[in-house]
């Protein structure tokens, strides 16, 4: 920063010194920071030459009519002034043209005038021809497009996410903490993916760059410096990309979480050497997944609603198949991590893939693509319970769930899609588990992020069985509806809840009367406590009768409605008084004077 | 040899050099001092300025400073210059000529610091 001008820029912009350790600010480049302020720089450079044309072309049209010998109206000798020449060529170089001033002109002149005309259109017709191509030309526009992204960031001043990748998954989880409120900001190599962004309608600004989430010097344009960053996601749909990023952000912030997607469970084991990160695997999630949907579907229920995301409706309760024999078509990637979560749960598998080693595990193979008859005669789909349709092609994937049907109509059908063009026709498919590597991440993203407690929440629910699970959706639905409308955290301090604190300290303060409707004590609010956290300690769906200690987080579904009244119960004395003993007391500190009810 | 330096460094120096021309003499004198001295001072300070546009090293930075300020100094002194003998009632009188003369020597020290930068670039620049 050799430059006063971009010490002075850094000075206004630079991120805050106070908030930053020095170690960290040491570790964070700042090269590409400094060619964020390029812009200026760029325009002058370029208009250099033009302006130097034009300059001279002015000059000598102004000296040589200063020269020139001409003559007033009764033939006195006459030449111009050099501020007559000036003023006369401005207003022809730029062809506006008002005629021969101050006096007409003598040929010698006209003839001078002639040459000066044709040299300053050309000097003018460059200058501006320049000018147009540089705000056209594609590494201006980038170094504008850093400029204005490196602003907007470095003034964020609430937490924010650092998103690398905005595909699909980007794109829902974008959609999910925007509505929570939640800013983030975005990298994506591709510009189409920048200009869908851009076209996003999310409430509040987001800044994104077109730039290789591969350089760290990108990444601290996006925010990596800040100490407003909250989390470093990596998304991107290359491997190599997520793992440079997952490496970037644990050596230059150690302190800031980080989760990474990948596909291979190699890159995750690269990815863990760097600190710890949190490695999403949409493939091994789903094997997972599919465990508890099998054993326990209302826990499942439970969780995928919880992760979809405000506003998602409540999804169906599956049907599990019941003992039996599966068969499993394509063994990739998704097929390798699968196979083995369902050896885990006890259940045969039967591999059919055109080119596939040996599988191992045990399980039995069928060479050739599933959608032959008679294959799947060889793989003896007629007698299997379940059957996954696991290729990387979304047209085979529906072909060999068509073919799999005919032969089998009763079947537990488990499907992969890849596009998110391809969803309408696996809907129409009505398959009984469908995997979106894309949705799978961004709901785990989601549930880790969205709000603090809910992954302690969704780590707890399959130990908890079946049952439990089955009477808290039904608890959901009837009290807030078939609608997720918000999850949320308090915490009952004197900064969250002040209007609580006495109460809570008195000893005597039932979760029940806490949900009571502050307009009318007798209705029920419409809210679930899903679970309290206290000194490390969990309780899950906490009764009426529980009691509340001070320092106590509630982690609740609810209405918004429901919200808002709690937040009143929570800082407004008079409305707690209400709801915990249903007596009226006054709320202005004079009337409380007058009633004596200090 | 860097042509780039060499014509950068022609120019500073040939605005010095037409700007101390312009202002060498009596002061009010409008027959010591050569109104086109003047209109070429201005487009060699003018063509400076433009030739230090984009360097981005601390030097350049103040060389551009220095260069803008010797070009409002001309500037001003060229429409004060245009204001006495077109627009004024009394035409160009040794007030109005010693007023455009000292603006000129304001922009003769500009370019002066100019050439000492350009000086100080050169001798600090070791290339062996």
């Amino acid at each position: 920063m050799s430059n006063p001008l971009l010490a002075f820029w850094f000075r206004l912009f630079g991120p805050d010194d106070d908030r930053t350790s020095p170690r960290m600010r040491s570790r964070v480049p700042v090269v590409s920071a400094a060619r964020a302020s390029a812009t200026i720089f760029l325009i002058l450079r370029r208009m250099r030459a033009p302006l130097i044309v034009l300059i001279t072309i002015f000059a000598i049209s102004v000296l040589g009519l200063t020269l020139v010998p001409g003559h007033t109206e009764d033939g006195q000798p006459w030449r111009m002034s050099i501020f007559d020449a000036f003023y006369f060529m401005s207003y022809t170089a730029s062809t506006i043209g008002f005629g021969e001033l101050p006096q007409t002109f003598s040929d010698a002149q006209r003839l001078w005038v002639t040459v000066s005309i044709y040299l300053t259109v050309i000097g003018w017709a460059y200058a501006i021809g320049s000018l147009l191509a540089l705000v056209q030309d594609r590494a201006f526009r980038q170094a504008l497009a850093l400029q204005h992204f490196m602003r907007t960031v470095s003034r964020l001043r609430e937490p924010f996410l650092l998103i690398a990748g905005y595909g699909r998954t980007g794109e829902l989880l974008g959609e999910s903490f925007d509505a929570l409120g939640k800013r983030f900001v975005v990298l994506d190599a591709d510009e189409d993916r920048i200009e869908a962004l851009e076209l996003a309608a999310y409430h509040a600004d987001v800044p994104g760059l077109v730039a290789d989430a591969r350089d760290p010097g990108h990444l601290a344009v996006a925010g990596l410096a800040n100490p407003h960053c909250e989390a470093v996601l990596a998304l991107t749909d290359d491997d190599e990309v997520n793992l440079a990023v997952a490496m970037a952000a644990a050596l230059l912030r150690p302190d800031l979480p980080v989760i990474a997607r990948t596909m291979s469970p190699a890159v995750a084991e690269r990815m863990a050497a760097f600190g710890t990160p949190t490695v999403v695997n949409p493939f091994d999630r789903f094997g997972d997944h599919l465990r508890i949907a099998l054993r326990a579907p209302a826990s499942y229920q439970l969780m995928t609603w919880l992760e979809s995301g405000p506003g998602a409706e409540v999804p169906a309760r599956g049907d599990p198949p019941g003992e039996g024999r599966w068969v499993v078509c394509g063994y990739g990637r998704f097929g390798r991590e699968l196979i083995p979560d369902l050896h885990a749960e006890g259940i045969d598998v039967t591999v059919v893939d055109p080119v596939a080693d040996q599988a191992g595990h045990g399980s039995g193979i069928v060479r050739g693509h599933g959608f032959e008859p008679e294959v799947l005669q060889q793989a003896n789909v007629a007698d299997a319970v379940g059957f996954v349709a696991g290729t990387d092609n979304d047209t085979t994937n529906l072909s060999l769930v068509a073919a799999a049907r005919r032969v089998n109509p009763g079947l537990f059908v488990a499907a992969r899609q890849n596009r998110p063009s391809s969803a309408p026709l696996f809907a129409a498919m009505n398959v009984d588990s469908l995997l979106v590597p894309t949705e799978v991440l961004a709901h785990e993203v989601f549930a880790q992020l969205s709000t603090p407690l809910l992954w302690r929440f969704l780590q707890e629910v399959p130990a908890r069985g079946d049952q439990w699970a089955a009477r808290l959706v039904d608890c959901m639905t009837r009290r807030c509806g078939r609608h997720l409308d918000a999850l949320w955290k308090v915490r009952m301090s004197r900064a969250d809840a002040p209007a609580l604190v006495p109460w809570i300290d008195s000893g005597g303060a039932r979760l029940g009367d806490l949900l009571r409707d502050p307009d009318d004590r007798d209705v029920q609010l419409p809210v679930v406590v899903l679970m309290v956290a206290r000194d490390g300690e969990c309780v899950l769906t906490p009764d009426d009768d529980f009691v509340l200690a001070p320092g106590d987080e509630l982690l609740l579904c609810g209405r918004h409605a429901a919200r808002r009244a709690l937040d009143t119960t929570m800082v407004v004395e008079a409305a707690r008084e209400y709801v915990v003993s249903g007596r009226h007391v006054p709320v202005s500190w004079i009337w409380r004077r007058f009633s004596g009810a200090a | 040899m860097n042509l780039e330096k060499v014509v950068f460094g022609f120019f500073v120096l040939l605005a010095a050099t037409l700007n101390f021309g312009f202002f060498i003499g009596d002061i009010a004198d409008p027959a010591l001092h050569n109104i086109y001295e003047l209109f070429a001072a201005v487009v060699v300070s003018l063509i400076a300025t433009v030739l230090k546009f984009g360097d981005r090293t601390q030097i350049g930075a103040v060389h551009l400073a220095t260069s803008l300020v010797a070009d409002l100094q001309l500037i001003t002194a060229a429409i004060a210059w245009t204001y006495a003998a077109h627009i004024s009632a009394d035409g160009l009188t040794p007030a109005a000529m010693a007023s455009v003369v000292s603006l000129s020597g304001g922009a003769l020290f500009a370019n002066v610091v100019s050439v000492v930068l350009l000086v100080v670039e050169t001798v600090s620049f070791h290339r062996r």
